[in-house]
């Protein structure tokens, strides 16, 4: 760098100084690069998406105002794919954090921990795409399920999972969950082994049981972490598209559609690309919000 | 803790098999899968000890351009962490050591890209690469992906910089270093396990990437992950074995990565939140 940046002002030692106005602009060098490459998949989308929206038509574009939004509102079939993203998500998030911390809290003590967390791991180094056929096999095209049902004394013979909306939805939740509780467990028992011995060691020479020293002590301490793992789960969960895409294509009658298999099927299947832009922009914008408060809330920027 | 959990110890490791076995039986019948010929797949009953052979290998190899949907990935996936670590190793050395004026917003920037729903970019995305011709190439999933990763790589590797202690560069630069002489023999060697960390990482989300990949690529561009939805178009139905042997070969080279990574993994996935 101070090759090349030499308006040399001095000579000698002084030759190895930057001018001010480089050593000011130096980080923003470093850092540029990166934003504006992340700007070009951020900014330029985001902008495209709103001047999309307002138009209709497929290769001749017609100007059409609020149009697509206005009919959005009224589209029943969006409202079902934004309850369903959010029926869906809180159900998984839910499963998913309340097996991963009852598997962390029985096994960060064991001295087999890396065995169990090698195993447990394991669904999740499957593209998610594997998983998703791999379920769909196991419930609907296989009839795997159903047979093992049956053979522990079920009555109800071959179900058919894609004809009832409950346990269409419920496969789905299967799949994500088999697939990703795992993210959460090894963020978990990290975080409870990260945390200082001593205190639990203290809390037990004092008596206290091994319930309370759990929820008293480690689960208050790693709150910061559960809330980080958290939310970057929220996030991928809140835009499920794979197993949708793979295993119910929305079936029975859409009503498993999720908010990114709605969009996906207006803009590629339909090609109302407007209208699909139109939906597009409104989850942009709640992630746009979404992002600025939760980062900000649970990210330390840390200055070093 | 073992001693004073003698009794519940018992139960624990009940519930931890019993999770186990839901891991592990599935992988198992889907690794079978992958040996089985088509009568076998979808039966009348399912079929929980099938004749194997490889020559259900054979046959699929032969059929479909495999080997060719695996350079695919493996062009696209290695293209995007290059691209990532070239942009994403200085601006982390940028966030992690200069005070500058709105260095925390571009911080926050970068990560709040993470968090951008790729069904909200998808269609900008599919026209842009349209009018540069891209479409169904493997360059135009490198970039998507390096996109998609970028801001993970720049945390997780800011992350370790923050952890190397000044004194060091700053006795290297009272010996006259240059800040990129620096970055490139001090801070590089010193963060090369968050460098590895962060690589393996934004590999293993490339690989996963589906709805990107699936608008982008259509035929020659097919990298695995959406190579298997292409094993159900046909009058045959869902070719399962077929999709069993792929799954199982992007399985294996993540596998040994995140071994590689193992004691790093929960910092990398919480994009250097945590440590250990």
């Amino acid at each position: 760098m101070n090759e090349l940046a030499l308006p040399a002002i001095g000579t000698g030692k002084q030759i190895r100084r930057r001018s001010r106005f480089m050593r000011k602009a130096f980080p923003y060098f470093l850092v540029g690069p990166a934003v504006v490459y992340l700007l070009g998949i951020t900014l330029y989308p985001g902008i495209y998406a709103v001047y999309r929206s307002l138009y209709t038509g497929k290769f001749k574009l017609d100007y059409v105002g609020f149009q697509n939004y206005r009919e959005l509102v009224a589209d029943s079939a969006f409202w079902t794919s934004v309850i369903n993203t959010l029926v869906l998500g809180s159900i998984t998030l839910a499963l998913e954090f309340l097996i991963a911390m009852t598997l962390a809290a029985l096994v960060y003590r064991d001295p087999w921990v890396k065995g169990w967390r090698i195993l447990f791991m394991l669904p999740m180094l499957f593209m998610p795409s594997a998983v998703s056929y791999l379920w769909k096999l196991l419930f609907n095209d296989g009839r795997v399920i159903s047979d093992l049902l049956s053979r522990v004394g079920s009555e109800l013979g071959n179900i058919d999972f894609m004809g009832s909306t409950t346990l269409a939805r419920m496969v789905l939740v299967v799949t994500d969950v088999w697939q990703w509780t795992p993210f959460l467990f090894i963020i978990f028992v990290a975080a409870l082994q990260g945390q200082d011995k001593e205190i639990e060691e203290a809390a037990r020479l004092d008596g206290a049981s091994w319930k309370s020293i759990f929820f008293n002590i480690s689960l208050p301490l790693i709150r910061p972490v559960i809330a980080i793992a958290l939310v970057l789960r929220g996030i991928d969960i809140l835009t499920m598209f794979t197993p949708v895409h793979v295993i119910t294509q929305g079936t029975p009658g859409g009503n498993t559609e999720t908010l990114s298999y709605f969009i996906y099927r207006t803009a590629f299947k339909s090609f109302e690309q407007g209208y699909a832009s139109a939906a597009s922009v409104l989850l942009l914008i709640v992630t746009v919000i979404l992002a600025q408060t939760l980062v900000r809330r649970f990210f330390k920027s840390g200055t070093a | 803790m073992l001693k004073r959990r003698k009794n519940s110890s018992t139960a624990a490791t009940i519930i931890l098999a019993l999770w186990g076995l839901f891991c592990f039986l599935p992988i198992l019948f889907f690794a079978t899968i992958a040996l089985r010929p088509r009568n076998e797949i979808i039966a009348p009953e399912p079929i929980y000890f099938p004749t194997l052979s490889i020559e259900t290998w054979a046959k699929i190899w032969a059929e479909w351009p495999i080997a060719n949907y695996f350079s695919n990935s493996m062009m696209a996936i290695s293209g995007s962490v290059l691209i990532c670590l070239v942009l994403g190793i200085p601006a982390a050395y940028s966030l992690a050591r200069y005070r500058y004026k709105g260095r925390e917003d571009i911080g926050f920037y970068i990560l709040s890209t993470k968090m951008m729903a790729p069904a909200a970019v998808a269609i900008p995305i599919f026209v842009l690469f349209g009018q540069l011709r891209m479409l169904d190439t493997v360059w135009a999933l490198m970039l998507v992906y390096a996109a998609m990763n970028l801001s993970i790589v720049v945390w997780i590797i800011r992350s370790y910089m923050l952890d190397i202690p000044h004194e060091i560069e700053d006795a290297a630069r009272t010996d006259g270093a240059s800040d990129l002489r620096i970055l490139w023999s001090i801070i590089i060697p010193m963060c090369l396990p968050g460098i590895i960390t962060a690589a393996v990482i934004a590999a293993i989300f490339a690989m996963n990437e589906y709805l990107f990949t699936l608008i982008i690529a259509s035929q020659k561009a097919y990298p695995l992950s959406v190579a298997l939805a292409n094993f159900s178009g046909g009058s045959d139905g869902i070719i399962y074995n077929a999709i069993a042997l792929v799954s199982f070969l992007a399985f294996f080279p993540i596998l040994l990565l995140v071994i590689l990574i193992q004691n790093h993994l929960s910092r990398g996935l919480t994009m250097g939140a945590i440590k250990g």
